[in-house]
């Protein structure tokens, strides 16, 4: 059985024709958020926590959580988007105070936080189908030559040079959220150049860290290493300033989407979902910004003192012409998920089922067991999920294929390639749940980050606020949980100075 | 004249069709015994392939040394590869357990079936030499030699051993290459000589092979009885596991996934163990709790304490349980405890249960499968023993089967550090189990008022080995000890890993 979910692209692509009816209803608040992905609701929830509950927020989709959403069938929760969550950096004061809240972090034990067992993602993690047979880890092991071993070892010894690097002001080169990196400026000319680019540059040449490289970048950025810039490509080994020690991440069977229902009590009393804002104005005193109601087929008319576009800079171009400019040649990464129920757990030659599965050179990147994060011992079904993103530069070319090609060609797709480490898989798919993201997430191509377009487009104009991972380039959730903090700082500070 | 050479040349040469195809499947089957019964499928496939074809050269070399009496000698090998091919897979089956230099014997077996093998080929073409021009006889020998071996390799996986089994496929190849060598009999009469006798023969081969053919599943079993040594008295596979019951002389053995759980000779010395020290210390022994246990054994020993109200066994394999309920044989050791109106069986995950019941306990005993997998390790995990806090009375005391100190130290520790991160007393014990070897468990209480060796209360019956003696059991030797283990948690599973190390020593 074959099932086709994803975002609801057909009600997002009428703001091409904005063929929408007249507003019938005007509604007035004095603050209104559009769009409820992790800013939206990151926002929503520091407005509350600064004693402000008299705001909107809409949403497009028929449920909250963006990119951190999930399903869910008879046998798992399953991710539909994002689906961990490292550990948070020691200086993330605010990601740190949010996990203590909903009791993810469960206490401290000589000042570091103690996470709750049960949301620590579970041993064994990772596991590389490299040469025929299942090995531990994600770094090619198995029969490695010692040429191939002194070069990996002297690139996770850079990476770790550059994890603990600090700037002039004693700030971290890489850190995350990206705001709080150094203003030094001494690491940025990489930002220059592609990833590939900087692996031929310092003679790391082995097929095997490329690919695994590559993978990383396919991972966080959606293009691999030809597409993301090298200080991308380095700050996702050196932001984290736990992967060195190989801890673990945080993660759930259904993803992201359970930080997404933490957040979303904060924003519950408040949030209209299926509305499409697609017009955004500023008026005299405020901001008046028309929404298409999908469920009633009416337009409604939202005046509201100040606004936070808590909305992709592509959606933005539609919504603010004026703003289409600074939206134009910011690449986003389609991305592709496929949820596949099997009557039985695949059988593990060389190492068991672990919680990421990857296909070394595979077309994708492996597979999630969504079951992994159970206590019980068996489960009925197996269910996994595997991801998908689009790689090639082109990503028009590729967001047309993605949604021109039927079900069934991806359904061959994914088959084809977990055939590969799971012979006669098609005949143990039950169900096959494929599920599209035209604009996966946002990706930080060479130029991007220290470019001036990013900086112009996070620039807040009058009383609209931005706030979205796009506008950190980098598409996490700790920097959409920044976002929206931040552009409620701002604009709480901006309303007191106002008065 | 002609249209008889020509069927006695496609006779033939259906001959080398067939026999290329018995060849092969010989080579499948010794290549499969010996991964089935030795593992490590690569090298052993390996090493059949090397010596058959090696044995093969031998035989071709020998053929040169006969040269008279062709097409006799030539039935004569179809008959011998019939029967030494055919009842080769029995043999290895039937002589695994008792021989140790079984691994001679296969490659004795095999050498023998490749030299006839490798006769086979130069002999026919010594038979055929001047009756076909030497080019077309080389070209057809060989294509129909190489064809054959197709056949055989498709077959072989994909119809032969899911449909008849390693034993019949042999059995049925052999009887073939017998068939072949009584069609040459019969259909060449004149070229041969003593026909008659090699005609008999022929039928002798067969009929033994049918035999053996009709009785290959008996031989089966009689094998696998060998297998374990003892003779099989029942088996029964539920949904999660394959129990079997062994019987040799007075000693009943019970087989969980071909692991012992229990000889009933000794069991009662590992049961006395596990319950009767926290049924003694315990504060109060009216609810008790029992995880894993399905075979009923401590429930036996519990019963033995009056003062006892209630007692829950949770066993995730309701098979198992149906089976020590219902069994005359096991629930005669278990003296019928699980149908005793004191106890409720729940037949559940053990971890989720824990996580949603709302009761308390005065007495916990955890008598779960080591934790040889990263399933099984969940339930020695920190977060595991964290979860039983809520159905632990203020004074509970809790026992947990640890494995063996003795070869596994570390692994045993590691469980033993782990229940004293949750549990703050903490202690250890061990005692001798014959059919297993030095066997330990961990021993906790929250409330440290609580002494292990205090005996507020014994059984009513005379226990055969316990003499509520806990000091007694409670001294490790140096070898028992390990102090470098960390604590078990979900995201490690560093147990897991301890024990696969330790017991893979062995």
């Amino acid at each position: 059985m074959v099932k086709l979910t994803g975002t609801n692209h057909i009600l997002g692509h009428r703001l091409w024709a904005k063929d929408f009816p007249n507003p019938t209803k005007t509604i007035t608040t004095p603050l209104l958020i559009v769009g409820a992905g992790i800013s939206g609701l990151s926002a929503a929830r520091q407005l509350r926590k600064k004693g402000s509950t008299d705001f909107l927020i809409i949403e497009m989709e028929n449920h909250a959580g963006g990119n951190a959403s999930g399903g869910e069938n008879k046998y798992s929760k399953f991710p539909m988007g994002a689906h961990y969550l490292p550990l948070p950096n020691a200086h993330d004061a605010e990601l740190i105070q949010f996990l203590e809240e909903e009791k993810i972090i469960t206490g401290y034990s000589n000042g570091q936080p103690v996470f709750d067992e049960t949301q620590l993602s579970f041993a064994p993690q990772e596991r590389l189908y490299y040469k025929n047979n299942w090995q531990e880890g994600l770094v090619p092991r198995f029969g490695n030559s010692f040429a191939l071993d002194e070069e990996l070892n002297r690139f996770f010894a850079m990476m770790d040079t550059f994890r603990q690097a600090k700037g002039t002001d004693g700030s971290y080169f890489f850190d995350i959220p990206l705001s709080s990196i150094s203003i030094d400026s001494k690491y940025r000319p990489l930002d220059t150049l592609s990833m590939a680019q900087w692996l031929t540059d310092n003679s790391f040449t082995s097929e095997e860290l490329k690919e695994y490289v590559n993978y990383c970048c396919r991972d966080d950025y959606g293009l691999g290493i030809e597409g993301i810039s090298a200080w991308a490509g380095i700050h996702y080994f050196a932001g984290r300033k736990h992967s060195a020690s190989g801890d673990t991440v945080l993660t759930w069977p259904e993803g992201n989407a359970r930080l997404a229902s933490h957040l979303k009590k904060y924003a519950k009393d408040n949030l209209s979902l299926n509305y499409l804002a697609h017009t955004v104005t500023e008026t005299e005193n405020g901001v008046q910004v028309l929404a298409f109601d999908a469920a009633t087929n009416t337009s409604v008319r939202i005046n509201a003192g100040r606004v936070i576009m808590a909305t992709p800079q592509f959606v933005n171009g539609y919504l603010m012409p004026a703003r289409k400019e600074l939206a134009k040649n910011i690449t986003y990464a389609p991305w592709l998920l496929a949820t596949l129920t099997l009557s039985y757990k695949p059988d593990e030659p060389g190492y068991p089922l672990c919680w990421d599965n990857v296909l070394y050179k595979g077309k994708g990147l492996g597979y999630i067991y969504d079951q992994h994060q159970s206590v019980q011992q068996l489960h009925d079904k197996t269910v996994i999920t595997y991801y998908y993103s689009f790689a090639g530069t082109d990503t028009k070319k590729s967001r047309k294929e993605l949604y021109k090609r039927p079900v069934e060609y991806w359904k061959d797709f994914v088959l084809a390639e977990l055939e590969t480490a799971h012979p006669g898989i098609k005949d143990i798919t039950e169900e096959i749940v494929v599920h599209r993201l035209g604009h996966g997430m946002v990706s930080p191509t060479p130029g991007f980050i220290f470019g001036a377009q990013r900086q112009a487009a996070a620039k807040n104009t009058g009383n609209i606020y931005f706030a979205h991972s796009d506008l950190a380039g980098i598409s996490i959730f700790e920097e959409a949980f920044h976002q929206g903090i931040n552009a409620v700082n701002q604009l709480l500070h901006d309303t007191a100075m106002d008065t | 004249m002609v249209k008889k050479k020509l069927s006695f040349e496609i006779l033939l040469l259906l001959a080398v069709f067939t026999i290329a195809t018995c060849g092969l499947i010989y080579e499948l089957v010794a290549g499969t015994l010996a991964s089935y019964l030795l593992g490590d499928s690569v090298k052993q496939f390996s090493f059949i392939i090397g010596v058959y074809l090696f044995s093969m050269g031998v035989g071709s070399y020998f053929s040169k040394f006969i040269t008279k009496n062709l097409l006799n000698t030539f039935v004569e090998i179809e008959l011998l590869v019939g029967l030494v091919g055919g009842l080769s897979s029995v043999v290895l089956f039937v002589l695994f357990e008792s021989v140790s230099y079984f691994q001679g014997v296969l490659y004795f077996l095999v050498f023998i079936t490749g030299c006839l093998v490798g006769l086979e080929i130069p002999l026919l073409m010594n038979i055929l030499k001047d009756r076909v021009q030497f080019r077309d006889l080389v070209s057809n020998v060989f294509t129909f030699d190489y064809i054959g071996a197709l056949l055989a390799s498709i077959l072989f996986p994909l119809v032969l051993v899911p449909q008849l089994g390693i034993m019949r496929t042999s059995l049925f190849f052999g009887m073939i290459n017998t068939l072949i060598a009584i069609v040459v009999c019969i259909a060449l009469k004149k070229e041969l000589r003593r026909r008659q006798i090699l005609l008999l023969k022929g039928v002798l081969c067969m009929v033994i092979l049918i035999v053996v053919f009709i009785f290959s599943e008996s031989i089966l079993s009689f094998s696998e009885g060998k297998l374990y040594g003892e003779n099989i008295v029942y088996t029964h596979a539920t949904q999660y596991q394959r129990i079997v019951l062994t019987h040799n002389k007075n000693d009943y053995r019970l087989y969980l996934n071909n692991n012992l759980q229990f000889s009933s000779a000794d069991e009662y010395r590992y049961h006395e163990a596990l319950v009767h020290p926290a049924m003694a210390s315990a504060k109060s022994v009216k609810n008790i709790l029992v995880m894993g246990g399905g075979d009923g054994l401590a429930v036996r020993e519990i019963l033995k304490y009056p003062e006892v109200k209630h007692i829950t066994l949770v066993d995730l394999d309701e098979g198992m349980t149906r089976l020590f309920k219902t069994n005359s044989v096991l629930t005669g050791f278990n003296k019928n405890s699980l149908n005793n109106k004191k106890v409720t069986v729940i037949n559940s995950d053990a971890y989720v249960w824990a996580r949603e019941c709302t009761q308390q306990f005065d007495v916990v005993i955890i008598d779960f499968p080591d934790p040889s997998n990263y399933s099984l390790g969940k339930l020695y995990s920190l977060n595991f023993y964290k979860t039983l806090q809520h159905i632990l009375s203020a004074d509970a005391v809790v026992v947990i089967q640890t494995t063996s100190p003795y070869f596994a130290p570390k692994s045993f520790w590691c469980i033993n550090k782990t229940v004293q991160e949750v549990l703050p007393k903490t202690d250890a014990y061990h005692a001798y189990v014959p059919s297993f070897g030095e066997w330990g468990f961990t021993i906790a209480v929250n409330n440290p008022s609580v002494s292990f060796g205090s005996v507020n209360r014994k059984a009513n019956e005379k226990l055969r080995f316990y003499d509520y003696d806990f000091e007694g059991l409670n001294n490790f030797s140096k070898d028992m000890l390990a102090n470098d283990a960390e604590i078990n948690r979900l995201d490690n599973q560093i147990l897991v890993r301890y024990f696969d190390e330790e017991w893979g020593k062995l």
